[in-house]
């Protein structure tokens, strides 16, 4: 065990908040996630034939919503996967590589997910 | 490898265990994130490709990775809304029935969304 | 009636287990079994142990895959006829029974567990009063023995070793919800740090654990909420 923390030193607001974004974006999803299950299995049988697919995405009120379902669920997923690196000492010791590795990850996840909304 | 110390439950209590899960589900979920993503770029290749996928993929064969996929998801999304009200402050006093609550939630939860996705597949 | 006591023993190189036969009594507890081995069987067992009251909390170990008080377990309430011994986890074990609290110590340290005052004046010493309400809103944090029973069982600590621990942090948050302490930014600061606050997701198992019922996951969850509000105020006006 060592007696130096080296954790003791980073930027300060990084930290708190990855963490309040965490928490709000993991309630975001729990209502769009639900949504997204409703729509595509149980509102009508054939919502994920192709036609149906290509309407939903036309849609501008479909565009925003899976905007910002597709922002919050990279944000959560990329920001969670940063956690559990940093709960390792693997993390700790390459902290500003992990920082920047997720959080390009992040940006490379939600771009993707825009070119097929923009692309309808 | 000292972080398989967290998927160990010998001695530990069921706090723990949902801990365990809750991380396991968490990356669980973030490869199907990926998959989910690049999946839906055959919308953007053309009617085939699509059709294509969804015809492998909404089949009964199938059927049994989305009802784990979905318990993945409703216990992720429930054991996160109750670490979300602990870590605002809230009803820690309540930790244990919050904590059971949270798995019988996440069970009917479960079998409501694989009757409704079996329902789906099988064109009921 | 006759206990057989499985101790986990390390002598610097090799682990291994060596059993005993402790005839327990009502009322004998754990430690005096181990005191038992120790003058009846072998003089070179190693193992913390001072009160016997479970005050000093040195006598934490591994019972039955459970960390608890040596000296507060009693034999014969475990229901078991074999009992398993271990030191605790997440601590490096220099002799049988006995862990390295060097570094638990230093993370305890770092977090300024003392009053902190903007000016002392010991030439003229004041009274600080505080109202009943103002003690019990820290009073339960300040019963902790440091026994590291919390700290051995936190999936965040087995795999951080920076990680500054529940009992340190339950430390921390002790004096910043004291009414008389103003060292809170210092010791925010401190706790803010990505080995602080961040790293506990709530396994709420050093809770679970704790033989003095501090409660160190409740204590993490409170000083987490006020440093992110706090660290996020002062980015917001700075900016």
């Amino acid at each position: 065990m060592s007696n130096e923390l080296n954790g003791l030193r980073t930027k300060r607001v990084l930290e708190p908040a990855g963490w309040v974004l965490q928490l709000i974006t993991g309630l975001v999803l729990a209502v769009l996630v639900t949504f997204h299950f409703f729509e595509t299995h149980m509102i009508h049988h054939s919502a994920m034939e192709y036609e149906n697919v290509i309407l939903r995405l036309s849609d501008v009120r479909y565009k925003i919503m899976y905007g910002l379902l597709l922002l919050s669920v990279s944000f959560h997923a990329f920001n969670g996967v940063r956690a559990i690196f940093l709960d390792t000492n693997y993390g700790s010791e390459n902290r500003r590589f992990v920082n920047i590795l997720l959080f390009l990850a992040v940006i490379v996840a939600f771009t993707y997910g825009l070119l097929l909304l923009f692309s309808f | 490898m000292r972080w398989l110390k967290w998927f160990e439950f010998r001695g530990k209590s069921l706090f723990h265990i949902s801990y365990s899960l809750h991380r396991l589900t968490g990356i669980v979920l973030v490869i199907y994130l990926v998959m989910h993503l690049s999946y839906l770029t055959s919308i953007r290749i053309g009617r085939e490709v699509y059709e294509y996928f969804t015809s492998t993929t909404l089949t009964p064969a199938f059927l049994i990775f989305d009802i784990l996929l979905v318990l993945a998801g409703v216990y992720h999304g429930v054991n996160g809304l109750r670490l979300i009200l602990h870590e605002f402050g809230l009803g820690y006093e309540l930790r244990r029935p919050l904590l059971y609550l949270c798995y019988l939630l996440t069970l009917v939860l479960w079998l409501y969304a694989s009757y409704q996705m079996y329902l789906f597949v099988m064109g009921v | 009636m006759d206990v057989i006591f499985r101790v986990r023993r390390f002598d610097g190189e090799k682990s291994y287990w060596s059993d005993f036969v402790i005839p327990a009594k009502k009322g004998m507890t754990v430690l005096e079994g181990l005191y038992y081995i120790k003058e009846n069987y072998d003089g070179s067992l190693a193992f913390r142990a001072s009160c016997r009251m479970g005050i000093c909390g040195s006598c934490a170990v591994k019972i039955n895959g459970k960390p608890v008080l040596a000296c507060e377990t009693q034999i014969l309430h475990l229901n078991s006829t074999t009992i398993k011994i271990e030191p605790l986890d997440n601590f490096e074990v220099i002799k049988d029974l006995v862990t390295e609290f060097d570094g638990f110590f230093t993370k305890h340290e770092a977090v300024k567990p003392y009053l902190i005052r903007k000016e002392d004046r010991y030439s003229e010493p004041e009274e600080l009063i505080q109202k009943p309400e103002q003690l019990y809103a820290y009073y339960k944090y300040s019963l902790c023995i440091k026994c590291g029973a919390c700290y051995s069982v936190c999936p965040a600590s087995s795999s951080r070793d920076d990680y500054l621990g529940p009992a340190a942090m339950t430390a921390a948050y002790r004096f910043i919800a004291d009414s008389r302490d103003e060292g809170d930014g210092e010791r925010m600061q401190i706790v803010c740090g990505d080995c602080g606050v961040w790293r506990c997701h709530f396994a709420a198992e050093c809770s679970e654990v704790c033989p003095k019922k501090v409660e160190p996951a409740k204590a993490v969850q409170k000083l987490r909420f006020r440093s992110a509000i706090y660290m996020l105020e002062k980015f917001f006006i700075r900016w």
